[in-house]
């Protein structure tokens, strides 16, 4: 554990946080530590329980899911060789340049409520649970992708991210990467690829090694392996139900601090696993289970993550088929595309990846944010959805204003959707679930009919 | 005779209805099929600290009251808060799906259905079929709902049953903030040092709550007809300003509390057909 005195003398007049003792800091940071494992083996042997013909190979991802276990060690190590960890908060970090300097990314953002409650001694309860939840991880030094960046790449999608940036910006290197936010101008995409360069320099700075076309090329095609996997695990989803979705949101989750090689590999495995699985017939649900989509606020585990045990657990039961979540699919659809492996296209391409093809609700144009909504109708029809939970935390004003329009959308072809708002206590959850499950009875009596 | 039992746990009361099971004409008592369905008993107890116990006695009064035994019982269906464990067989149904077919066995024609119960406050949307369509719950705050009548009738200490006579009386209303009930009393505090008439408080109380009510329903849109049920339905000055504020008439039944417990025993019902329908 870094002391506060460093962190004064490397950063001194942009410490925003209130003092906190070193006392006080190692007290929370073990007492919240050990509720939060707690939570992460409670979780993931209650999945082993409901579901005890849940695939083999999902026990990779199992021990992955403890953040501080064997991935934290792995990171370590990696420091210990010189190698630098970069953490970013924001799908439009360019994994590939990170990956092609030799750094490591990992994202940073926290999903533990006991955190958020420390954010309350920096910012408002009003803003985002996310927000106040990494701020309350910084504050005592909890997280460990956090601590072991030696930068962090803060994206400015939205104003709490932005805000963010500041505060940890009095604690760690930041770089910042501003989006614009609209895609379809000259100017935007100008800008958004200087932006992108700008980040190349400053990471062939920070790791001492230049990105070649030699050492981008690899780090493309992981990606692109990876974007593979994680679609092969789609198109199972699609039409078999051979996971439930909790199972298939840890893969994803996880996805954000692993090993991306290893995760492509093991994410195959687990499809092979699950091809097996078709051929045997062996699904996990009755055909007529609800198919459920969830879209909205970003979820983060280990304790932002009540709403899919709700859907998939409760009395009737449903089934998470897809989301359109930063935090999963959004992550992983899209691949970087090449024409030719030069140098500036392929850093065209990355740039082109990373902001045309993000649905973010940060964005808009002359049709409003078209593009979330068209891949939202394109989705409920690919994997035949029948209706769309809009899950938001309290505070997260971009995604809370666009569910109007969303709902607009969605009622012309005849999808219910229905607004969650929570944040990350665990308290509500009888709440959630007397919500969830008539949102789930409304949708057997209308396939019913 | 037999019966089918629908209760609601409300965070406040338990609200328990019997309907008559009976759609056999070879009954030996003198009942007959136009009897089916009929109401025969109802109860509502303070839920309390043990919602399990409270739930057992209001069974046992309203047996009394049917003069039935509890071997009579074919089915219990459960609405409103969910518990660990119940004291009898029971099959669950939401609250919304309860309350829709409530709604629209009372009103037929109803499209939309309000509840406002002591902590919450929902809107169901149905098609003409009585089919929910959509659904909306106020935020986690208690504003919306009766517990922020009987917080504001403490602070103007007048008894909750006379502040909707009270209110109507008023001729202008004050102002005051319904986001939290807690907040919306020291409103109401620094209205009382004011020197404003308490009937004019009382009406703001109403404004305020029927502000949310109809913007929350808003949300689902306003379609005729409009059903209110719960608690806070028989409450005057409520349902005058909820009318005030949406601008359409707004249907109230008989018993609106026992809205809940009866879509669950109708429910119940319709589930729990063993025998032939009756011949109309």
């Amino acid at each position: 554990m870094k002391n506060n005195t460093q962190q004064e003398k490397d950063h001194p007049s942009k410490k925003i946080m209130p003092e906190t003792t070193l006392k006080e800091i190692k007290e929370l940071n073990t007492t919240i530590k050990t509720t939060s494992e707690q939570i992460i083996t409670q979780t993931i042997s209650h999945l082993k329980k409901i579901n005890p013909n849940r695939p083999q190979e999902m026990e990779y991802f199992d021990e992955l899911a403890n953040m501080f276990g064997k991935r934290t060690q792995e990171l370590e190590q990696y420091k210990a060789e010189g190698k630098k960890i970069v953490g970013y908060n924001c799908i439009f970090a360019p994994l590939e340049l990170i990956i092609a300097a030799g750094a490591v990314p990992v994202r940073i953002n926290s999903g533990w409520y006991d955190t958020s409650k420390l954010g309350d001694r920096v910012v408002p309860v009003e803003v985002c649970s996310i927000i106040r939840s990494t701020i309350g991880a910084k504050m005592i030094e909890l997280s460990p992708f956090l601590e072991l960046s030696d930068v962090l790449i803060t994206v400015l999608t939205c104003d709490g991210m932005t805000k963010l940036s500041e505060i940890l910006g009095g604690y760690k290197k930041v770089w910042h990467l501003s989006n614009p936010r609209i895609k379809d101008s000259d100017q935007a995409l100008k800008f958004w690829n200087e932006e992108i360069k700008q980040i190349k320099n400053n990471l062939e700075k920070l790791t001492g090694n230049k990105i070649t076309t030699k050492t981008l090329k690899p780090a493309i095609l992981k990606t692109q392996k990876a974007t593979k996997a994680f679609r092969r695990l789609q198109n199972i989803r699609k039409d078999n139900a051979v996971i439930s979705g909790q199972d298939a949101l840890l893969v994803t989750q996880t996805f954000m601090w692993d090993d991306i090689e290893r995760w492509t590999e093991k994410t195959n495995i687990l499809c092979d696993e699950l091809d097996r699985r078709i051929q045997a017939k062996e699904w996990i649900c009755p055909p007529d289970t609800p198919r459920v989509m969830v879209t909205g606020t970003p979820m983060f585990w280990p304790d932002n993550w009540k709403l899919p045990s709700l859907i998939e657990e409760g009395t009737p039961k449903g089934i998470l088929v897809a989301d359109e979540l930063c935090s999963s699919e959004r992550l992983l659809y899209d691949p970087v595309g090449i024409d030719e492996w030069t140098m500036t296209d392929m850093l065209n391409a990355i740039g082109e990846r990373y902001l045309m093809a993000c649905t973010c609700p940060c964005f808009t144009s002359k049709d409003g944010n078209e593009d979330r909504i068209n891949w939202l109708l394109t989705k409920i029809k690919d994997h035949k959805i029948q209706g769309v939970i809009y899950y938001v935390t309290r505070g997260c004003m971009l995604y809370a204003m666009e569910y109007t329009t969303v709902k607009r959308a969605l009622d012309k072809i005849n999808i219910p959707v229905y607004y969650l708002d929570t944040d990350y206590t665990r308290e509500d959850t009888g709440q959630l679930k007397t919500r969830v499950e008539a949102f789930l009875e409304m949708l057997n009596t209308q396939i019913d009919l | 005779m037999t019966a089918t039992v629908g209760f609601d746990i409300g965070t406040q009361n338990t609200k328990i209805i019997l309907l008559n099971n009976n759609n056999n004409n070879d009954d030996d008592d003198n009942d007959n099929v136009d009897n089916y369905g009929k109401v025969l008993a109802h109860a509502q107890i303070f839920s309390g600290f043990d919602p399990a116990q409270a739930l057992k006695d209001a069974v046992a009064q309203a047996l009394k009251t049917a003069n039935l035994s509890q071997t009579d019982i074919t089915s219990f269906t459960a609405t409103g808060s969910t518990l660990e464990t119940y004291p009898y067989p029971v099959t669950n149904v939401s609250i919304m799906s309860a309350i829709t077919k409530a709604g629209t066995h009372w009103f037929p024609n109803a499209k939309t259905i309000i509840e406002v119960g002591a902590e919450e406050a929902r809107a169901v949307k149905c098609d003409e079929r009585g089919v929910m369509i959509d659904f909306v719950v106020n935020e986690r705050c208690a504003a919306g709902a009766g517990a922020f009548i009987e917080a504001m009738a403490r602070a103007l200490e007048i008894k909750i049953q006379d502040m909707g006579p009270l209110a109507l009386t008023a001729e202008r209303a004050s102002s005051i903030n319904a986001a939290c009930v807690i907040f919306g009393e020291s409103d109401v505090v620094s209205l009382i040092h004011k020197q404003e008439p308490k009937s004019e408080i009382a009406r703001a109380v109403y404004d305020a709550m029927a502000d949310r009510i109809s913007a929350m329903v808003h949300r689902i849109g306003v379609n005729p007809q409009i059903v209110i049920v719960g608690g806070v339905a028989k409450d005057v000055g409520f349902l005058t300003s909820l009318k005030r504020k949406l601008g359409v008439d707004v249907l109230t039944p008989e018993f609106p509390e026992y809205a809940g417990a009866l879509g669950a025993a109708l429910i119940g019902l319709s589930k729990n057909k063993t025998k032939e329908r009756p011949k109309i």
